[in-house]
């Protein structure tokens, strides 16, 4: 019976485990692990005997991923980490994204420069997927400020969905297989084509178990008042897809900017999405409030969530894996801050309160009952 | 003696302490070879993890991390085609940096 609730958080110096009880209350932190190296990415593989797998991304010493069988008591390194074949040319330099895959043995890696690996043993063995990696398109995607990174993996059956920064939303509908890219109705606001074919600088997706095909899309928004060629491109920021990432369309309207990093999904109402508003020139919290925003409607409207949050002279950053929904009955939200602030939203977010004062800045965010 | 007739060297890698896990825990490795490039292609072959901590996929020296021979960066000499001789030590140092 899953009676704990354990958040990874990946940080700037290393990763940190809290575990609760299922009422939430109260929060013990072990860490850090891989302590001094930031950590963009978790999986906590919750089927069976969980385990937790987090990336840490060495500077000095390249990219290793730590697994851990006993809930995050202990990491171990797996045997190797994703490389790309000597022959390739290219060298990992980040790893964006760990997701499970078929069974608890298969896992998928999407790394920085973009590329997709996956291990078929846990994590000890990896093989590039040259469906994508090796993508016609992939030499002429370009790196976002946070670099040329693949941090969304979504698995839906046969088909897979992949997030790029600056590459957009590339799907397979044969597992893996090949990829096209699936861009349609996806802005893009610094290049001369609005809607290119690929190149769009998406920021994270999210899908839903229970209304196969829909997507949401948290896209780099903040060009209403975009005054160079092609004029201004208003609303491409948050975008919803009804036909398995096909087609896009804006669902941005009443947010206070369609800028952001994360897009998270209440588990067990697609209808229901929450996004984190910042302003696009600075990435940080519009007018020194943060606020949560949470639609009910599949992005219809858009409702403020500030209750227990700073009122003020709040100017912290939300990064695109800093934000997470457990899967209870009432579910919380939680989000890390690049301040070291690790935030609770009880009740679906209408209750805010700051289990974590002062961590280091927190990269990503993962929660999971076990 | 190496294909081409040569004198391999032996040589001490002094592995730092944060590294030593990759090397069945030991600090020094006793190899064998003329160059720096061949002292890291052993490496490869035979202490793979640790290779991999020294350099990246494509063989570069990964950029925080410096190799001096002796008390010489090897950047300072021939680089990587740094001629070795009997008894050279080839110090793995991470460079000081961060914040």
């Amino acid at each position: 019976m899953s009676d704990r609730v354990v958040l990874g958080i990946g940080t700037k110096k290393g990763l940190f485990v809290a575990e609760g009880s299922k009422n939430r209350r109260t929060f013990t932190l072990r860490g850090p692990f891989g302590p001094g190296v930031a950590v963009y990415s978790i999986l906590i593989e919750a089927r069976s005997s969980p385990r937790i797998y987090a990336s840490s991304c060495n500077p000095f010493f390249g990219m290793k991923i730590l697994r851990s069988t006993n809930l995050g008591k202990s990491f171990k390194e797996t045997a190797s980490a994703p490389a790309f074949p000597k022959e390739d040319g290219r060298a990992l330099a980040n790893i964006w994204s760990l997701e499970s895959g078929v069974d608890k043995q298969d896992l998928w890696c999407g790394v920085e420069p973009a590329s997709l690996f996956r291990s078929r043993d846990g994590g000890d063995s990896w093989a590039m997927v040259p469906g994508i990696s090796n993508h016609e398109h992939s030499r002429k995607w370009n790196p976002g400020a946070g670099g040329l990174c693949m941090h969304t993996i979504l698995r839906d059956g046969n088909r897979v969905h992949l997030g790029i920064s600056t590459g957009g939303h590339y799907l397979s509908e044969d597992g893996g297989e090949t990829f096209k890219a699936s861009n349609k109705g996806v802005g893009a606001g610094f290049a001369p084509d609005p809607y290119p074919e690929f190149g769009q600088c998406v920021h994270k997706m999210v899908g839903h178990k229970d209304a196969p095909g829909r997507f949401y899309m948290q896209n780099h928004g903040g060009w209403a008042e975009w005054s160079g060629p092609g004029g201004p491109r208003p609303d491409i920021g948050v975008l919803r897809s009804d036909d398995h990432g096909h087609t896009w369309r804006s669902i941005a309207k009443g947010l206070p900017s369609d800028f952001g990093f994360p897009i998270v999904a209440h588990p067990d109402d697609a209808d229901t999405v929450y996004v984190m508003p910042l302003e696009p020139a600075t990435r940080t919290c519009p007018g020194g409030v943060p606020a949560v925003w949470r639609s009910e409607d599949g992005g219809g409207s858009w409702k403020k969530l500030t209750k227990g949050l700073p009122k003020k002279q709040s100017y912290f950053t939300v990064q695109r894996d800093a934000m997470d929904i457990d899967e209870l009955k009432s579910p919380a939200i939680y989000f890390g801050n690049t301040t070291g602030q690790l935030w609770i939203g009880r009740d679906g977010g209408e209750k805010w309160e700051c289990l974590f004062d002062s961590l280091p800045p927190i990269h990503c965010v993962k929660v999971a009952v076990v | 003696m190496t294909a081409d007739g040569a004198q391999a060297m032996s040589l001490t890698v002094i592995v730092p302490s944060m590294l030593r896990q990759y090397a069945a825990g030991v600090g020094e490795l006793s190899l064998s070879a003329r160059t720096v490039r061949e002292a890291l292609e052993q490496l490869e072959r035979e202490h793979l993890s640790l290779y991999r901590c020294v350099c990246d996929e494509t063989g570069l020296v990964r950029r925080h991390v410096n190799l001096f021979v002796n008390s010489d960066h090897v950047r300072d000499l021939s680089g990587v085609d740094t001629a070795l001789r009997p008894g050279d030590l080839l110090f793995i140092l991470p460079s000081v940096s961060g914040g």
